[in-house]
């Protein structure tokens, strides 16, 4: 874990309210790993808090994130050019890791959650594992994404919640529909929470002991483990901190 | 080279740079970023007796310069922080500040009693705005203020006393003059303002618990001042806070009389603040060609 200063090489939209930016690291950093995430500032001295964002791709002197222009400070972030210098701590949090007996990995998306599993498909392909894909958006307009997850998976459902692009459902029932054929060994999983607390229903509904991984979204402060801001419920009743003991977690370990 | 020692209250500082609770867990993160042995000292995640879970989610939110939190002094209890956390800590070259809740009387006096010896300091935190019992009820009214301090104080036969204020009270100085008619060996202040941001759209305040502690650059120039009104109505020594970003922020506290400063919410800005702040405090001293910054303390001329 490191706080640098990285430099933006490029950062434009990619779907409605969605940009991409890859920026360059003045050195080499450890860990960078699918699920991680980057603590980026936005860099005007008014938003103290740095944005959490998941790492989409990386090399050895680049990292891409890709962010949902939200608020005041996911909008600075969208204005900044080439050449301009922000501070950011990572790589953070636990990340994505798939055992080796872990062949056929179904990955159930939405929205923005796609850019955290782009990272698990660079970072597994040429593994030999079979990914099946049942990606959710609100519609035609925010899809997003699509390309990396057609290239590296086996099947892939991409529907939305209105119809204007592929089937009119959601990615929770496009998975179970087609779960008999996907024969998944683990589920990874991310999006938005009544997304995943459909996904745990329908897993408990159906028995599947198939093991799933969810990663968690929450308002951050420290981002580094420290602040206990971002907790999340367990379902032993104690907290763990989404930042440091996630972003990822067994699906049945978390109260969602 | 200056001379960035202090000594406050018998405790020498190698430094006046110490994280503020709650911002900085028990060290252990940010020591993944940099060696917290450069610190000056380090205050706990505010401890009780018990493990507690603290408030929902969400915790925090953003103001301009600003934030609010409500964390609700989540922490897994003095026990296990002796057990799991205070070797690591005592293992680091920093003064270890083990700032302390409770819900009665006892429970302050009793948590006193367990780290007296342990730690090098202990701060009553009788000013966090985020529970509802405990934490600030204490710290608002002079009386109360006096009746804990006393309490933890004659719990205490090793370990200095700081009494932790809030700003949210009608008068600050008297209630500093209430804590060192109590027994505080040392004052700090400010903790955070009562504040709430509104999300407008679904009408609801943003943090769960409705209101949070606002903190961070914005809030600087009250602590300033009351820093300063305090360092005139008490004779035991003070530990500034409230938005310091850096070395410059920490020398308007040490000018209106601290004897030592706290680094909070520019922790989260910034996780290498603290580092850069004792750095530029020295270069700052060597510029201005002063030798030792303790005397700059309380060198203020107001105007007029």
């Amino acid at each position: 874990m490191k706080d640098l200063r990285v430099t933006v090489l490029s950062n434009a939209p990619i779907a409605a309210g969605v940009n991409q930016m890859t920026f360059s690291l003045p050195e080499r950093v450890e860990g960078l790993r699918c699920g991680r995430f980057v603590n980026l500032s936005v860099g005007d001295g008014a938003h103290l808090l740095r944005r959490p964002i998941a790492i989409c791709e990386y090399t050895d002197a680049t990292v891409t994130i890709c962010y949902q222009i939200k608020g005041a400070g996911t909008k600075l972030l969208s204005q900044k050019k080439a050449g301009d210098e922000l501070t950011c701590v990572l790589p953070l949090g636990n990340g994505f890791v798939l055992r080796e007996e872990e062949r056929r990995v179904a990955l159930v998306v939405g929205g923005v959650g796609v850019f955290p599993m782009i990272s698990v498909l660079k970072e597994y392909a040429g593994t030999g594992r079979a990914f099946c894909s049942y990606i959710g958006f609100r519609n035609a307009a925010s899809v997003c994404g699509e390309k990396a997850f057609r290239a590296e998976s086996e099947r892939v459902s991409l529907v939305t919640d209105d119809g204007s692009f592929g089937e009119k459902t959601n990615a929770v029932a496009a998975f179970f529909a087609d779960f008999d054929k996907a024969k998944p060994d683990v589920i990874l999983s991310c999006g938005p929470a009544p997304m995943l607390r459909a996904l745990k229903a329908g897993l408990a509904e159906r028995g599947v002991k198939v093991p799933c991984y969810v990663s968690l979204e929450e308002r951050m402060g420290c981002g580094v483990g420290a602040c206990l801001v971002c907790v999340c419920d367990l379902a032993n009743g104690a907290r763990a901190r989404v930042c440091k003991d996630g972003p990822v977690f067994e699906i049945g370990e978390v109260t969602l | 080279m200056a001379d960035l020692r202090v000594n406050v209250c018998g405790v020498p500082f190698k430094n006046p740079v110490i994280a503020a609770s709650g911002t900085f867990g028990f060290g252990k993160e940010f020591n993944e970023i940099y060696d917290i042995s450069v610190l000056g000292g380090i205050s706990t995640k505010g401890l009780t007796l018990e493990p507690r879970l603290g408030n929902p989610m969400p915790r925090i939110a953003e103001g301009y310069g600003v934030i609010l939190n409500a964390v609700g002094l989540q922490n897994p209890g003095v026990e296990e922080f002796v057990r799991e956390d205070l070797p690591f800590l005592r293992g680091k070259d920093a003064v270890v500040i083990a700032n302390v809740a409770g819900r009665t009387i006892d429970d302050y006096a009793g948590i006193c009693a367990r780290l007296d010896g342990l730690v090098d300091m202990i701060e009553l935190n009788i000013s966090c705005p985020n529970v509802k019992c405990g934490g600030m009820a204490f710290g608002i009214r002079p009386e109360s203020v006096k009746e804990v301090t006393r309490a933890a104080k004659s719990a205490l036969k090793k370990t200095p006393l700081i009494v932790k204020l809030s700003p949210n009270v009608e008068s600050i100085a008297a209630n500093a003059l209430a804590a060192q008619e109590g027994g505080a060996d040392c004052l700090s202040l400010i903790n955070t303002l009562t504040g709430m941001v509104i999300d407008i759209e679904r009408r609801r305040p943003l943090i769960a618990n409705n209101t949070g502690g606002v903190s961070g650059a914005g809030i600087r120039p009250i602590a300033v001042r009351m820093v300063y009104e305090v360092c005139q109505a008490v004779s035991v020594p003070v530990i500034g806070m409230g938005g310091i970003t850096c070395a410059e922020d920490a020398l308007e506290f040490i000018i209106a009389g601290a004897s030592a400063v706290q680094v909070g919410t520019a922790n989260f800005t910034d996780t290498l603040a603290m580092p850069r702040i004792i750095a530029g405090l020295n270069d700052w001293l060597d510029r201005h060609g002063v030798p030792n910054i303790e005397e700059l303390r309380g060198t203020l001329r107001l105007n007029g």
